[in-house]
């Protein structure tokens, strides 16, 4: 396989956006599944295979390698595990085959998890199909050159859904904000960003930007907003408890929603939440569906965070004192699901209890270990 | 035969819990049946599954098996060419899905194992076997230690711990009473479940409720283990709406000097009645309270509400 020139090409794309990943040269949880989008693509068109495991296979291997890069870009993993799920979806429609009948699979098992089986009249047009033949051993290239063009629309598909995925979410942004609301919001998210704006179109409301220290993203963000002409004011992080009893609706973007309905936001959320929580002020989240990851952070292990750089923390011109302090610069707080009312996601607003459900749906089970 | 005697006897075989021994007595009945028709079959299924929960002392997850193969049965699609076809394919898919459903338990296991870190301490209620399982899992891969309740009347709680030391998994009984004293030092608690109701609240051997409202007022995780043939259409509000309540659970003793109560479905104190010479009678000989009268007064199961149980491993969740 390695001395084939296109599997050698197609590693050093694996590994060209492996390494960006490993320094930090692409980070965001949006920016690194489009960059996977773009590489899986080029997998898949230049890969060699005949049969639907080997192909499965050389995608898993190459998301293996891309999530040791970078463990804590929970996209990354996200984007190959959606794609393999459409790419087995295609397969699946394409080669099914007149013969099988729906008693001949239906079982209780399957009862169990699905419900009523749906009446669908098995597809009589297989004629006009060419049939997709597995394992052939005269042409073993047939299989790929039948499949790749559903392949390249399945990976479209997830593409389409990344470029969209501000926009959908933005589209209910009305009925989340009211007129003369205020809504705080800290750090730099472009959901949120797109989102705030979305409902400055129908709603006359005030913002609240927490500056978000040390990454400062919370000032960008307060710009950005008060240039759309919504009117806004920037505050420092400690006055989040303080400002709270006037708030009516948190909103928040996340790095990574996990599976027990937790997520992984900007470190200042956890403090930001935790006073809406002691005002009983709803606590809203938008994020990309990407974002979902199968995964729980059952301990709230301190090494499920990231860490960034300390000089923002403490910056080496405090000679004197770097020597004798550990600075730490936390990436990420955890958020405990019960600490979060709804998730608005592009694929509708869902609260914490049904995260799980989504993974359910949007990824098969055999990908949730790559 | 009867099928009550037929499920006991499935029930023998210790890997076949009560859902799955109910769909393999009903799979045998249609076996012996004459049916000729759809309607006569199930309705004999259903007479059979009545007779079952007539019978069975604890009949809820029993239900939740026999209601799963009937429902599966009035919508299996089928295209047979004759009855008897259909009735063979529906036997087989019977034996076929209790077959497949044995795997489960070491499913669960393997997924629950993610559940565990190393070095944990673990609280467990009863015997279960899904818990078991899990546990004896865990042990090969993770440093575990367990406590489990002794779970009176039965002491199942007993069982677990002599498998578990037996395993070489350090393991301590405690009281049922002694659960809220022994929170602060346990990690998680596991069960396994006897249903997982609509509501997402689950039924389980009673004390389990308790444990986990003590759980969340200790704020630590209360996970329940259940296969994906448990999950039962019934929506509790109380545990008085449980199948397995009746009016004798919680009675109050009757005094021969005081006139019987109504039966009532919920126990309520009794109002003293002015002029009642009981209250004021000494000479009456005091009731006893043996083991077994206190056992009979005592329900098997409870039921907990969703909002204290942290999560349920499904397996498989069925669609709402």
């Amino acid at each position: 396989m390695a001395s084939d020139p296109q599997a050698a090409a197609n590693q050093r794309f694996v590994e060209g956006l492996a390494s960006r990943l490993r320094r930090k040269q692409v980070v965001g949880s949006r920016a690194t599944a489009l960059e996977t989008l773009l590489v899986l693509r080029q997998v898949v068109s230049k890969a060699r295979f005949s049969n639907i495991d080997q192909l499965v296979e050389i995608i898993r291997s190459v998301g293996r390698r891309l999530v040791d890069a970078q463990p804590k870009e929970h996209s990354v993993g996200n984007t190959v595990r959606k794609v393999l799920h459409h790419i087995r979806e295609e397969y699946h429609t394409a080669t099914e085959t007149t013969a099988s009948s729906s008693t001949g699979k239906f079982s209780i098992a399957k009862f169990v998890r699905q419900g009523q089986p749906r009446n669908n009249p098995v597809p009589m047009k297989s004629e006009g199909k060419p049939t997709l033949r597995e394992n052939d051993p005269d042409h073993p290239d047939s299989f790929a050159r039948g499949l790749k063009p559903v392949l390249m629309e399945a990976i479209q598909d997830v593409f389409d859904e990344l470029e969209t995925v501000y926009d959908n979410i933005s589209k209910n942004a009305k009925d989340h904000i009211h007129s003369d609301e205020i809504i705080l919001t800290l750090g730099m998210s472009q959901t949120v960003e797109f989102f705030l704006k979305a409902a400055a179109h129908h709603r006359n409301y005030t913002a609240i930007v927490a500056e978000t220290a040390p990454s400062y993203g919370g000032r960008e963000m307060a710009q950005s907003l008060a240039l759309a002409g919504i009117s806004t004011f920037l505050v420092p992080d400690s006055s989040i408890y303080a400002l709270m009893s006037r708030v009516n609706k948190v909103i928040l973007g996340a790095h990574a929603i996990l599976a027990n309905g937790g997520m992984f936001a900007t470190s200042g959320s956890l403090l930001a939440v935790t006073a809406a929580r002691a005002y009983s002020t709803p606590v809203v989240v938008c994020a990309g569906q990407f974002k979902i990851t199968p995964l729980w952070n059952l301990y709230h292990e301190h090494g499920a965070l990231d860490f960034g750089d300390p000089s923002a923390v403490l910056g080496f011109d405090e000679g004197s004192l770097v020597d004798k302090v550990d600075v730490v610069n936390p990436f990420y707080d955890y958020v405990r699901p019960e600490l979060v009312d709804a998730y608005i996601t592009n694929d509708g607003d869902h609260p914490p209890s049904s995260i799980y459900r989504l993974i359910k749906e949007s990824y098969d089970d055999e990908d949730i270990d790559l | 035969m009867d099928v009550y005697q037929e499920y006991q006897g499935f029930l023998k075989n210790e890997e076949v819990s009560p859902p799955l021994a109910a769909i393999l007595s009903l799979t045998e009945m249609m076996e012996r049946s004459n049916a000729g028709t759809m309607f006569e079959l199930v309705k004999e299924l259903k007479d059979g599954a009545e007779s079952l929960n007539k019978h069975s002392p604890n009949p809820i997850s029993l239900n939740a098996g026999c209601e799963l193969f009937i429902e599966f049965i009035t919508l299996f699609p089928h295209d047979s060419a004759s009855f008897s076809d259909l009735k063979t394919e529906l036997i087989k898919q019977g034996r076929d899905y209790v077959a497949e459903a044995l795997t489960y338990r070491r499913r669960i296991a393997e997924l629950a194992l993610d559940f565990i870190k190393d070095d944990s301490v673990i609280l467990t209620h009863s015997y279960s076997r899904v818990v078991m399982q899990t546990l004896l899992m865990a042990h090969k891969r993770k440093r575990i230690s367990v406590y489990v309740t002794e779970a009176r009347p039965r002491g199942l709680g007993i069982k677990t711990a002599e498998k578990l030391t037996a395993a070489g998994i350090p393991c301590t009984v405690i009281l049922d009473s002694a659960v809220a004293y022994a929170i602060e030092k346990v990690d998680f608690i596991l069960v396994g479940s006897e249903a997982v109701v609509e509501s997402g609240g689950l039924i389980n051997a009673v004390g389990s409720n308790q444990m986990a409202i003590i759980a969340k007022a200790a704020n630590k995780p209360f996970y329940a283990l259940a296969e994906s043939f448990k999950f039962h259409r019934l929506f509790p509000l109380s545990q008085y709406d449980l199948p397995t309540h009746h009016p004798t659970l919680l009675s109050f003793p009757i005094s021969q000097h005081r006139p019987a109560p109504p039966m009532m479905a919920r126990p309520s104190v009794m109002p003293s009645r002015p002029g009642d010479e009981s209250l004021t009678d000494d000479s009456v000989s005091p009731i006893k309270f043996t083991q077994e009268q206190i056992a009979r007064n005592n329900p098997d199961v409870d039921f907990t509400r969703f909002v204290f149980i942290w999560r349920s491993t499904e397996l498989l969740s069925r669609s709402p």
